[in-house]
């Protein structure tokens, strides 16, 4: 078993300056979890603090049961990969990996077995010999992952590991890392500041933002039920489009969302949702993702600025009434003429619409107060 | 018949234009950097390759106010070296040059590197500082002060020596005995210049990621065990060519200091080979010629100890000036 939780962690900084406001997180044995978010969200905070590295200020961590606050990084029983590998440069590969081993008093016979164990693994076994900077960045990283994994520990951290690496080679290791998570049997925690990275390897995300969770969920939670507007713009490539200066009416008691002066009755299960909120007719921001435009019919209608044929797809930048829209239609279903400048009709199932109060951010549907961070910062920034 | 026909004499080839332009291209864009480099290049040139040109006057019979070349020049050859080799004063120059400058290196050479340890791995960055500027600060007393301060502390009625008379002690004369003047130059040299000497050691340490640190941590390496992994292997390229350049001025010893401290009580261990010229090329009756083949031998085993520390660092390590 190897438990992690944070309860109420929060770090506060010499000069006041408080990165961490309140996490709460269960982290289930042999999870993968990722923290996302922008930079200076405080997503490599919680890590550290996770790892020892930062002391907490207020709240509690528990590995495997155990409190551990006090406890020495070396005694956490865990493991961290670093954004620029931390490799020791005038170390061979085997010493690398040894390393921590011999500290540990390890006997010889055992370290070599589980430093060429994991080498192998890895696929490493070739550069044993090798110092770091006869390495790729590649397999470098390969060399930082196995260092973390000879100590078989209960906790895998992983700080942006794939941040340094090109786009080729970032695609290629996460795959690795998928793969390599079947293979070790351990809870991951996983930073990263982008989102196709947790959203491809999380089986659960944490998203924050300022020092606060902003939501929890499993990749298709945060993807289709976004919590507020910043992680509905966050999470998403291409970005949600984001439609300003909505209403949201009631009529003959059924919620409708009225879009450019175009009126979408909403569906049944929005229409439970919005009831049971009790959510009083309002202005609102709609969002609607690229892939859930349609092109060629319905009322809403925008001018083609650029049209990219990405072959099995066509990405569509088009304005309507000073909003960019992004779509993103399967080329096999595109039948309107989408060249520049060509003014088309496009919409959206009513279902797919994310409807955003405009005063607080909240999604109307998928906000829950009583999960929420308290004292979070209302957020009604949607162009990210 | 033969197809192949040479270009006419005194045509150019079409590739040598194009090699003049780029030299002539890459000039131009140096031009900044060269004109930059100029004045020190100049001083360089001036106040250390110009003087080269004396040493000829360690193969003549040289008198003050000859020309170094004229006509009437007398070239003697190897005579002054050979005088020097004779000179009963030979083996106790080199033997006190060597002890100085040995014993100098052996205690000099690791305390910076100690030093700059310790200062980085202090948890207080404010207290680093602070220690940093105390141990920097002698370095700005010239050696007449210094000296000055070793009379009052170390002088016959020094504090020193006030202390232990007062406790029942015997007066001890540090500067008139042989035994006290290496340890009085050695250390007084060493407090002046370990904290400047190892301002270098720090600016290479804070180059060091903090990541492989974090990594040590987490690997379970104490204190003492980051810096031997961590710290020590990041500062060893400039400890190699700190090495090397230490060991290439071994014998460099400069003569003021010595010549400051030296007394009648001392002068067995206190004459240099540099007190010994700077007192035959510039004092009593002046015989630079002589003076000036001192300095060029004590300059060429200079040259040669650098010459085996940079090849002996090159085919152990991969640090060396060349």
């Amino acid at each position: 078993m190897s438990e992690v939780i944070l309860k109420g962690l929060k770090k506060v900084y010499d000069n006041k300056v408080t990165a961490v406001h309140d996490v709460n997180l269960d982290i289930a044995d042999k999870e993968f979890i990722v923290l996302v978010g922008p930079s200076g969200c405080g997503k490599s905070t919680t890590l550290r603090m996770v790892a020892g590295l930062e002391e907490i200020s207020d709240g509690e961590l528990y590995i495997d049961g155990r409190l551990v606050n006090d406890v020495a990084p070396k005694d956490r029983d865990i493991a961290m990969v670093f954004q620029n590998y931390a490799l020791y440069p005038h170390m061979t590969v085997y010493d690398n990996l040894a390393f921590a081993l011999k500290l540990r008093k390890t006997p010889k016979a055992e370290i070599d077995r589980k430093v060429r164990e994991v080498a192998e693994i890895l696929d490493i076994t070739q550069y044993l010999e090798r110092k770091p900077k006869a390495l790729s960045g590649g397999q470098r990283q390969r060399v930082a992952i196995g260092r973390a994994m000879v100590r078989d520990p209960k906790v895998f951290l992983m700080d942006e590991p794939l941040s340094n690496l090109d786009a080729k080679l970032r695609n290629q290791m996460r795959a690795e890392i998928i793969k390599l998570r079947s293979r070790i049997d351990t809870t991951f925690m996983y930073v990263t500041h982008d989102q196709t990275e947790a959203m491809t390897l999380g089986d659960r995300i944490v998203i924050m933002k300022d020092g606060y969770v902003n939501q929890i969920g499993t990749p298709q939670e945060v993807f289709n039920k976004p919590v507020n507007l910043f992680v509905a713009g966050f999470i998403g490539m291409p970005v949600m489009n984001f439609f300003d200066n909505c209403k949201l009416l009631k009529e003959n008691g059924k919620y409708i969302a009225e879009i450019r002066g175009v009126k979408f009755v909403l569906s049944e299960f929005q229409q439970k949702a919005l009831t049971q909120n009790q959510v009083e007719p309002c202005d609102i921001v709609a969002g609607i993702r690229p892939q859930h435009v349609t092109v060629g019919e319905g009322e809403l209608s925008a001018m083609i600025e650029v049209s990219e044929m990405m072959g099995s797809e066509y990405n569509i930048h088009a304005r309507c009434e000073g909003d960019e829209v992004v779509m993103l239609i399967p080329t096999i279903d595109l039948t309107a003429d989408v060249s520049m400048g060509k003014m088309v009709n496009f919409t959206t199932r009513p279902n797919l619409i994310q409807l955003f109060d405009k005063a607080s951010g909240n999604n109307l549907i998928w906000y829950d107060a009583d999960s929420a961070a308290k004292d979070a910062p209302v957020c009604k920034r949607y162009d990210f | 018949m033969d197809a192949v026909t040479s270009a006419p004499k005194g045509t150019l080839s079409p590739e040598k234009p194009k090699l003049e332009n780029k030299k002539l291209k890459a000039f131009k864009e140096n031009a900044p950097f060269l004109i930059m480099i100029f004045p020190a290049v100049l001083v360089v040139f001036l106040f250390n390759y110009m003087p080269i040109y004396g040493v000829l006057i360690a193969f003549q019979d040289f008198m003050p106010g000859d020309k170094i070349l004229s006509p009437d020049t007398i070239w003697v050859g190897f005579e002054n070296f050979q005088r020097f080799f004779s000179d009963p004063q030979f083996w106790p120059l080199m033997k006190n040059t060597f002890l100085i400058c040995i014993y100098g290196f052996i205690i000099g050479f690791p305390l910076p590197i100690l030093v700059s340890l310790m200062l980085n791995s202090l948890k207080g960055k404010k207290t680093a500082k602070f220690l940093q500027t105390i141990f920097t600060a002698p370095h700005f007393i010239s050696l007449v002060v210094l000296v000055g301060m070793l009379t009052l502390f170390f002088g016959r009625y020094g504090l020193v020596n006030n202390i232990v008379a007062h406790g029942g002690g015997e007066r001890y004369s540090y500067f008139l005995e042989t035994g006290a003047f290496r340890p009085l130059y050695i250390l007084s040299s060493n407090w002046q210049d370990f904290g400047w000497s190892a301002v270098i050691y720090i600016a290479a340490l804070s180059n060091v990621d903090p990541q492989q640190h974090e990594a040590a941590i987490l690997d379970g390496a104490t204190r003492f065990q980051r810096v031997i992994h961590v710290d020590l292997p990041a500062i060893m390229p400039m400890i190699s060519v700190m090495l090397i350049m230490s060991i290439g001025g071994l014998m460099g010893v400069g003569y003021e200091k010595a010549l400051l401290m030296q007394t009648d009580g001392n002068l067995a261990v206190s004459e240099l080979i540099s007190t010994y010229v700077y007192k035959r090329g510039l004092t009593g009756v002046p015989d630079q010629a002589y003076a000036t083949a001192i300095g060029l031998f004590n300059s060429i085993i200079n040259v040669v100890l650098l010459v085996i520390a940079n090849t002996t660092s090159k085919k152990f390590s991969e640090n060396s000036l060349w």
